[in-house]
């Protein structure tokens, strides 16, 4: 399936920014990504924006696409938030692909923007963790730190996952983070400083929770018919699939699988004609270590419960044969909700045209890709495959 | 904010007070909480409302900490440290999430026998919210 | 018609605070005889104690809830000065709605009084049964001496006219005017009391003789028949000098002397000092209950137990149920309590 392109992506840096709110955020996203367009664009052939966004830290509710549209120069497109979650910014993606795919637009914007830092951590918890069974989920004490822990404890348990294979996720990935310089958190950590972290929700500690960030991302996707009036090089969708799920983790039938990743994947392999072998390299939602780990299992890299040793056995290292999150991923990168979905995109679409920041984080001969976002505890999720 | 709002949650009290379950005419599953279609054979509407009795197992859990702590909890948790969440399966059928009470989190394990008792949940608006929490069963009541 | 106690149950807070944490905090402990006492949960009141209670009491008959006509709730220390405290109870015990439902609240009188209102709906509705729970957990300023003996706990009752455990023989009451000893005035959370002891007892021992010697009276009882005898137990000495002025015997106040392991229980000190009671007795003793609310007023109660049949868990199992915490822990539990 070779309709639509994606020819161009940027990033602001991810982290924590008192001086820049959304509209700042985006607009920096917006830029890098126009300048990484190897032909330029003209703004005026942009005809849409699909925006991620969960609640903009509180402050601007209604209309929050249009008002960074605009912001950018862009008044008077056909503009949407999305919002499912932390999946927003991998859904309006999909959504900026099917606008092109159906022939409405040809070129469109799929972006993404958060800013959590504005209040205070406190206040940060009553708007986060409502994305799970606020009702049942939250009202019993969690927030997703607990609800991925009560999966951790229960996959340990089928599965004999260890304590370590979790840290092991975390020590990759800041490993990786450590070599992009957008990323929130560049700094190595030992497996054992993983280990010892303090208690979060037990099993899980602070080293195997992503963190609050600010930031934004975009990717330029346009009808693969005119790619290349803006670049020799562009990148390929080749598939894509979404798929929700029950959002109390006591609704679905088993607790260690995430089907809403299960299904999303299946969906896109099939759209795409490929199986999870053909995949070389993929970004995955870390917001916890053990969904990495989960990831593994449920996009078909390895077997239900093998995940832990998957991950023991280095596949998933930067020159392992299937390298996950080589950006960073939500851990050591930073996990700005909104923008999350569409920063995965942004880094493969660096990687699979080899013009990643720093040549270390380079995967080799990479050709098709996959990107998973998801949705709180997997109410949500979309997988995108990319290629060249 | 996280708001729970008062009918929102004065909506709940037949499952908080009462563990009133609905078990799907169609196929026989018992559905808690109540869902619109039976999300067993996701086909049937038609239920008829069963309590349950509040005892199960415990099928996985969690000790939050303070950095797992919703603001709601947050005085609990540095009153009493550590508090343990968990999935009951119950006796019945259905899954649920409930704080746990009265155990020392070391104590929890996965399979633990418990049964519900109702507690304060927290409080907001200057209204208290009761509900249920999972004691461990032990000889006796 | 013959109508008693057909069930009952107890229900202590497991964690407890001895005497010498507050002596090391306060370099004295007020209350009398009291050598430690029970302390309510983080997450528990009075109204999930009634709750657990009222199951037990239900449990030991056994009744299910829907056969309630008659829900009668007593505390002194309720979460709400203004809301219908027994909806809560009814409906999470599946007692039916359409039962009559009452809150007893303004004094530590307030558990017999629920008990006395209950045996009255069994005299008017014979096919009925009532369920009294009493629930009280009372709070004062922890600069108070006051609230050195203040504890939590309660016990709920079934009334009935057949199954007895033990039936009423009869009950008196008597109410007067008295004020600042024991009060708590609308805009405040927390209990008063003028300490001025001799004006307080003076007030116990007219209210509770009164009382309970019109009732001794009126069945034509003398004290050394009473196998039992329950008195209000604000502390574990209060008792004994009431006891005196009436001639009971320590030997008679033992096993309801529920204060010395957990302090004043308010309006549950009389009952949980009943179910105590119950427990220890034999079929065919007597138990005599005399309450007092200050303010003030009294109740006595008669009983003759007739049946058998003890609850689940007894009494002394329950208070044995215990977790020791120090003063700390106490002021961080009691702060978050609204």
């Amino acid at each position: 399936m070779k309709k639509v392109a994606i020819v161009g992506a940027g990033q602001s840096r991810y982290g924590e920014f008192p001086d820049k709110g959304i509209k700042e955020l985006f607009f920096e996203a917006y830029k890098d990504m126009t300048a990484s367009v190897d032909r330029g664009i003209d703004p005026k052939m942009i005809e849409a924006s699909y925006i991620g966004n969960l609640g903009s830290g509180g402050f601007q509710l209604g209309n929050m696409s249009a008002l960074v549209s605009e912001y950018c120069g862009l008044p008077h497109i056909l503009t949407m938030r999305i919002e499912n979650a932390c999946a927003s910014g991998g859904y309006a993606l999909v959504a900026a692909i099917m606008d092109v795919l159906s022939g409405t637009h040809k070129v469109a914007i799929a972006g993404g923007v958060e800013k959590m830092t504005d209040v205070s951590s406190s206040k940060q918890k009553y708007w986060l963790g409502v994305s799970g069974d606020t009702e049942y989920e939250r009202l019993a004490g969690t927030t997703f730190s607990g609800l991925y822990a009560l999966i951790a404890q229960r996959h340990m348990y089928e599965f004999g996952t260890k304590r370590e294979h979790l840290s092991m996720v975390a020590v990759k990935n800041h490993k990786n983070g450590a070599q992009n310089p957008k990323a929130q958190f560049q700094r190595e950590i030992t497996l054992e400083q993983a280990l010892k972290g303090p208690i979060v929700a037990a099993p899980l500690n602070l080293f195997d929770c992503c963190s609050t960030t600010d930031g934004a991302s975009a990717v330029l996707v346009c009808d693969a018919d005119i790619a290349k009036q803006f670049t020799d090089t562009p990148i390929y969708v080749g598939g894509f699939g979404t798929a929700s799920d029950y959002l109390a983790i006591h609704d679905r039938a088993s607790t260690v699988t995430l089907e809403g990743t299960r299904r999303a994947s299946e969906r896109a392999y099939k759209m795409a004609g490929l199986t999870p072998k053909d995949i070389q390299l993929a970004e995955v939602h870390d917001c916890f270590t053990i969904a990495e780990l989960l990831a593994y299992e449920d996009l078909g890299f390895c077997e239900k419960g093998k995940a832990g040793p998957f991950m023991e056995e280095g596949h998933t290292q930067i020159g392992g044969d299937k390298p996950v999150n080589a950006s960073g991923g939500l851990k050591s990168k930073g996990h700005p909700i909104g923008s999350t979905g569409t920063g995965q995109a942004y880094e493969m679409f660096n990687q699979l045209r080899g013009t990643v920041q720093k040549p270390t984080r380079q995967v080799k001969n990479a050709e098709i890709g996959l990107v998973h976002n998801v949705g709180g505890s997997g109410g949500t999720v979309s997988v995108t495959i990319m290629r060249r | 904010m996280a708001h729970v709002s008062i009918p929102m949650y004065w909506r709940t009290i037949p499952q908080r007070y009462k563990l009133v379950g609905q078990k799907c005419k169609k196929c026989g599953h018992i559905n808690f909480p109540p869902k619109g279609v039976c999300k067993y054979c996701n086909e049937s509407s038609d239920f008829e409302e069963v309590q349950l009795s509040g005892r199960g197992k415990v099928h996985t859990f969690v000790l939050i900490s303070a950095g797992g702590a919703p603001p709601e909890f947050a005085d609990q948790e540095k009153a009493g440290g550590q508090y343990p969440v968990a999935i009951v399966e119950f006796d019945e059928g259905p899954k649920v999430i409930g704080q746990m009470a009265d155990v020392d989190p070391k104590d929890v394990k996965i399979g633990m026998l418990v049964k519900t008792e109702l507690r304060k949940i927290y409080t907001e608006e200057d209204v208290i919210r009761y509900g249920f929490k999972f004691v461990p069963i032990t000889e006796g009541k | 018609m013959t109508i008693g106690i057909s069930g009952y149950g107890v229900y202590i807070p497991k964690l407890r605070i001895k005497k010498e944490e507050y002596a090391k905090a306060w370099g004295s402990f007020s209350a009398a005889g009291v050598s430690e006492k029970s302390v309510m949960g983080f997450d528990e009141d009075v109204l999930t104690s009634a709750v657990k209670v009222s199951k037990r009491a239900l449990e030991s008959v056994p009744l299910t809830p829907d056969k309630i006509s008659r829900f009668a709730l007593a505390s002194t220390s309720a979460p709400y000065v203004e809301k219908l405290l027994s909806g809560t109870v009814l409906v999470s015990v599946g007692m039916p709605n359409t039962a009559f439902s009452s809150d007893h609240t303004t004094s530590s009188r307030a558990g017999t009084e629920a008990m006395i209102a209950g045996f009255e709906h069994m005299l008017g509705n014979p096919g009925g049964k009532a369920l009294v729970a009493a629930s009280d957990a009372p709070k004062a300023s922890m600069w108070d001496s006051v609230e050195h003996q203040l504890g939590a706990g309660a016990a709920a009752f079934v009334l009935s006219n057949d199954n007895l455990i033990a039936e009423l023989e009869g009950h008196s009451s008597y109410a007067s005017e008295y004020f600042g000893e024991r009060f708590k005035p609308r805009d405040d959370s927390l209990l008063h009391d003028i300490n001025v002891k001799k004006f307080s007892e003076g007030s116990l021992i007219t209210n509770t003789t009164r009382a309970a010697n019109a009732l001794m009276k009126k069945l034509s009882r003398k004290p050394e028949e009473y196998q039992h005898v329950v008195i209000q137990q604000p502390d574990a000495r209060v008792p004994a000098t009431v006891g005196a002025r009436m001639n009971f015997t320590d030997v008679q106040l033992a096993a309801g002397l529920v204060s010395k392991v957990l302090g004043d229980l308010g309006a549950a000190s009389v009952p949980v000092g009943l179910t105590a009671a119950l427990d220890a007795s034999k079929v065919g003793d007597r138990i005599i209950v005399i309450s007092y609310g200050s303010g003030a007023g009294s109740d006595a109660l008669s009983f003759k137990v007739v049946g058998e049949r003890k609850a689940t868990p007894r009494f002394l199992a329950e208070a044995d149920k215990k977790e020791y915490i120090d003063y700390v822990k106490y002021l961080k539990i009691k702060g978050a309590i609204v």
